[in-house]
Formats: C-alpha cells, sequence, structure tokens
C-alpha cells in the first residue's frame, strides 16, 4: 500500500514531462540584501496520463514551480522538457506561455473574464486558437454539463457562486483539452463541504480523459484523494523531498476516503515529512 | 435600498420651485442690471428660436467641440496602447508629457485663432488639446490596471496581442473612458464657446460675447442656460450609451 518510491522498481515509460534542476531566485530589493532562493535543484517527472499531487508548506514556492512550467515566470536555472523536447532552459529568451496551448494552467482564483458570460468563458481558448468547430462544442457542452453547469451558459461570472467559477475555470481548460494541465490549489478558497463535491467532479472529469494533471496543494487528503502520487516539496528552497505512491483503486469515493484502508497510514508518513519541514525556531 | 418614486418627484419639484423663487428674489433685489428676470430670458429664447439664431449658433458650438472631442478623443485614447507596447517609452515621455499637460490651455487660445484664424479650425484644435490630455492619462491609468494574472492566465489559453486587446484589455479601460468622458464632454463644450469668446461670428461663446458687450444681460443669462441645457442633455446621451457598452455590470441577477 504505502511505501516510498525508492523501493519500487523504477518507472521505465518515458516521461512526458521533466523538471530538471530547477532555480528561482528572486532578485534583491526592499532592502533585503540578498537575493530569495524560493526554489534550487528541483526535479521531477511525469509520465502521460499521470496525475500527481506536489504537497508543500505554504511559501515553498508551489504557485512559482507552476508558474515556470506554464512560462508566466522564467527559471534561474535548470530545464523543462516536454516530451523529451527542451522547451524553456535559461538560455531561453522570450516566454511562451502554455507552450502552444500544450500546457493548461487553472489558478487560484478563477481568472474568467467578468465581462463574457460562462459559455463564452469556457469558449474562449477554442476560439482563440481556431479550433470552435461543432466537435468542440459539443465537448465542451459534454463538459459543462458533467460539471454540474448546464443551465448557467448565458451567466456572467459575478452572478455565480465560487464553486461554480472553479468549475467553469477547470472546464474551460480541459474544453480545449491540453496534453498536461497544471493546478494551483484550484479549491482553496472554498469551503469543505464544495471542495469535497469539486473532487468529486474533478475526478469525474479526468476519468473521461487522463489528462496528465500536476495538481499543488498544502491539503494532505487533498493531495492523497485526487493523486495517483504525491511530491512532497521541501520549505524554501523548495525541492522534492519525499514521494508517495497511493494505491487507492479508482473510481474513488471521495466521502469515503477517509476510512479506506491505508489511507491513515498514508497521511500520516506524509504528514511527518512535512513536519520535518516545520520552520526551526531559534 | 432604492428611495421611492414619488418622494424623488417631489423632491425634484420642491428643489426647482426653489431655485426659481431665489432667481426670482434675486431679480428683484438686484435689477435687470445684473439678474435678467425669467420671463425676459423665455421672451429671449422664443425670439431667437423663431429667428433660427438659437439652432444655428447651438449647431455651430456643437460641431467644434464634436470634432475637437473626436479627434482629441481618438488620440487620447489610442496613444496610451501605443505607449504600452514599447517598454521604457512611457517613462521617457512622462516629464513632456507633464509639462504639455501644465500649459495653461486657456491661455493657448489666443495663439491658436492667430495661428488657425477664426473659423472653425481653432476651436477643434483648442477642444481637442483640452480633451486629448483628460482621455489621455485616464486610459493610460485603465491599461495600468490591468490584472496580470489575468493577461497571463489568458495567454497561456492562446489569446494572440489582438485578442488580447479585444477581450482583456478594452473592457478594462472602459470604465476609465467613460468616467473621463463625463468629465471631457461638458469641458469640450466650454472649451468651444470659450474659444468662441475670443474670436469668432456665430456660435454659442460669440452670443455670449456680444451680449456682454452691449451689456444685454438678458442675453448672457439666455445663452449660458442654453450651454447649460445643451452639456445637460449630451451627458445623459453619455449615460445611456455606457450603461449599454458595460451591460455586464448591470446584469438582472444578482447585479449590482
Amino acid at each position: 500500500m504505502l511505501k516510498p518510491v525508492s523501493d519500487i522498481a523504477p518507472d521505465r515509460a518515458e516521461p512526458l514531462l521533466e523538471v530538471r534542476d530547477l532555480a528561482r531566485t528572486f532578485g534583491a530589493r526592499d532592502g533585503r540584501a540578498a537575493g530569495l532562493n524560493v526554489i534550487e535543484g528541483l526535479s521531477l517527472a511525469v509520465t502521460e496520463g499521470e496525475f500527481v499531487t506536489v504537497a508543500g508548506p505554504s511559501g515553498s514556492g508551489k504557485s512559482t514551480l507552476l508558474n515556470m512550467i506554464a512560462q508566466t515566470d522564467r527559471p534561474t536555472a535548470g530545464t523543462i522538457r516536454l516530451r523529451g523536447k527542451t522547451i524553456m532552459d535559461a538560455s531561453t529568451s522570450t516566454l511562451t506561455p502554455g507552450w502552444h496551448c500544450q500546457i493548461g494552467y487553472v489558478t487560484q482564483e478563477d481568472n474568467l473574464l467578468p465581462w463574457r458570460r460562462l459559455e463564452e468563458n469556457i469558449l474562449l481558448p477554442l476560439r482563440a486558437q481556431r479550433r470552435l468547430d461543432d466537435a468542440a462544442r459539443a465537448r465542451a457542452a459534454a463538459l459543462i454539463d458533467t460539471a454540474g453547469l448546464a443551465g448557467f451558459e448565458r451567466f456572467y461570472p459575478h452572478e455565480l457562486s465560487g464553486g461554480m467559477r472553479k468549475r467553469a475555470s477547470l472546464v474551460r481548460t480541459l474544453a480545449y483539452d491540453p496534453p498536461v494541465i497544471l493546478m494551483d490549489e484550484p479549491f482553496g478558497a472554498l469551503d469543505a463541504q464544495t471542495r469535497t463535491e469539486l473532487h468529486a467532479d474533478l475526478l469525474r472529469l479526468w476519468s473521461l480523459r487522463r489528462k496528465t494533471i500536476i495538481f499543488v496543494t498544502h491539503d494532505i487528503t487533498e493531495a492523497i484523494a485526487l493523486g495517483d502520487r504525491v511530491l512532497v516539496l521541501s520549505r524554501a528552497p523548495a525541492r522534492v523531498i519525499d514521494e508517495f505512491r497511493v494505491d487507492l483503486p479508482r473510481p474513488r469515493d471521495i466521502d469515503g476516503l477517509i476510512a479506506a484502508p491505508g489511507f491513515a497510514r498514508l497521511y500520516e508518513s506524509i504528514r511527518q515529512a512535512l513536519a520535518r519541514q516545520a520552520p526551526r525556531r531559534a | 435600498m432604492k428611495p421611492r418614486t414619488g418622494i424623488v418627484v417631489a423632491g425634484r419639484v420642491l428643489l426647482g420651485a426653489g431655485l426659481v423663487g431665489l432667481w426670482t428674489l434675486a431679480h428683484r433685489l438686484l435689477g435687470d442690471q445684473f439678474v435678467a428676470g425669467l420671463d425676459d430670458i423665455a421672451a429671449r429664447l422664443w425670439e431667437i428660436g423663431a429667428s433660427g439664431v438659437l439652432v444655428r449658433d447651438i449647431g455651430v458650438t456643437l460641431l467644434e467641440a464634436g470634432i475637437g472631442m473626436v479627434v482629441g478623443g481618438a488620440a487620447g485614447f489610442a496613444l496610451p496602447f501605443l505607449i504600452a507596447r514599447v517598454p521604457g517609452l512611457e517613462v521617457a515621455l512622462r516629464p513632456f508629457i507633464a509639462a504639455a499637460m501644465g500649459v495653461p490651455k486657456l491661455a493657448l487660445a489666443p495663439l491658436l485663432i492667430l495661428w488657425f484664424g477664426i473659423g472653425l479650425l481653432s476651436k477643434v484644435v483648442f477642444v481637442a488639446l483640452v480633451v486629448f490630455f483628460l482621455l489621455f492619462f485616464s486610459t493610460l491609468a485603465g491599461i495600468r490596471s490591468a490584472d496580470g494574472r489575468l493577461l497571463a492566465v489568458a495567454r497561456v489559453l492562446g489569446l494572440h496581442e489582438l485578442m488580447l486587446l479585444r477581450e482583456v484589455m478594452l473592457p478594462t479601460t472602459l470604465p476609465f473612458v467613460f468616467a473621463s468622458l463625463k468629465v471631457a464632454l461638458p469641458r469640450a463644450i466650454s472649451a468651444a464657446v470659450v474659444a468662441e469668446f475670443v474670436a469668432a461670428d456665430t456660435g454659442l461663446g460669440s452670443y455670449i460675447q456680444n451680449a456682454m458687450s452691449q451689456a444685454d444681460t438678458v442675453g448672457v443669462f439666455t445663452g449660458v442656460i442654453v450651454v447649460t441645457v445643451v452639456v445637460v442633455v449630451v451627458n445623459a446621451v453619455l449615460d445611456r450609451t455606457q450603461k449599454r457598452a458595460m451591460s455586464w455590470r448591470h446584469s438582472a441577477i444578482g447585479g449590482f
């Protein structure tokens, strides 16, 4: 049920996305003498169709990591490879956000356009990529339905609840079908009940098309509930310090998860790995 | 909570009656020379309305203000977008723009008359100058207010420059543009009137100026009232346009 990954036979599959020796230093400013090392020597690899969750203490550079993979931010050092091709290293001069729509990014805020209706928001990337044909519309409509948003297509974002906006933001990315999807605590600001519903929704949507997902969170239960594998980050400067395989069968029953055999042990191991990262007090 | 319509209407009628009363009182106390009587103003309005002078002068002033508004407004709106595209350009231009804004535009009116004559052109240039800076600075502020995260996500979603402009930047700047239009439109009309004070043979400003030079108090008051009404009407039209352009804020369910 639970083994450190080093004990498991190494995965022979070619990784879809690979991050090697990534580093990010924020410049010295505001009276700060030296630059701030947020990430240093971070490496990870994700295979096709894998759902990887990344757990780390808050302030451990989780968002920064995803920003660099999505190319909305630039690493100080290191390499990011997609299907074996280097898409970003320290010599890359211009950022290509989303790497030609190959990497989707669901952020903490829903980032819907407030002046566009729900359906227009969801179809926007397809329209921008000139892929808005009948098949794409049908797929978007099916996703809207699965996410429980049917009937709200003509609503503006401010007329929807927080949970619905999160679903819409998720569906917007799923609808244009990028091979890799990054998620940055997308359900962070919601109440527990809505979160659980959205976990179930996400897993249902994911099971339709097994996208490769990197999901960042500080919530251990969430990390276990969703992931095939949980990576644990150190406190800043962040790197991967531990790795746990989640062998809970799919489809998972989110509500009954806590009672599932092995959950408690896995939870405790991850909690201890994170606790070792607790800030040292002088 | 919205106040009841009946109370609003009653309040307005009461306030209007009070103002008319105050005006009449001032007229009685100070005499014809200082405050024109409302009956005289009404008679004058009827007179210039019948002779066609009223329509002609409103037309001339609105034409000057309108063309100047379009030219100055378009330039003031478009330029910030061009400047924002070139990193560092805004910083480089800043002192020059601040200096240009510091020039008292009213003081330029005589110079503009000298350069562009007493006809339409000098007024249009004057109005355009006044409007340009108002639009320029608020559009620039609107562009700066754009949500960086939203823009980054829009890029990730595959939006190209032109679509970013249409889907993100224009709607972001729209409230700023309308806010400055609300200031700029009355200013444009005032600017046209002031330019006509300096030198002109038609237009509301020239009507007021002529009346003043003949010690025609009724004429001055009539002119000022006409200008005021024109500004109020133009503002009402702008309000309607704004509601339509930003309808996403005023939708029926849960709107504010």
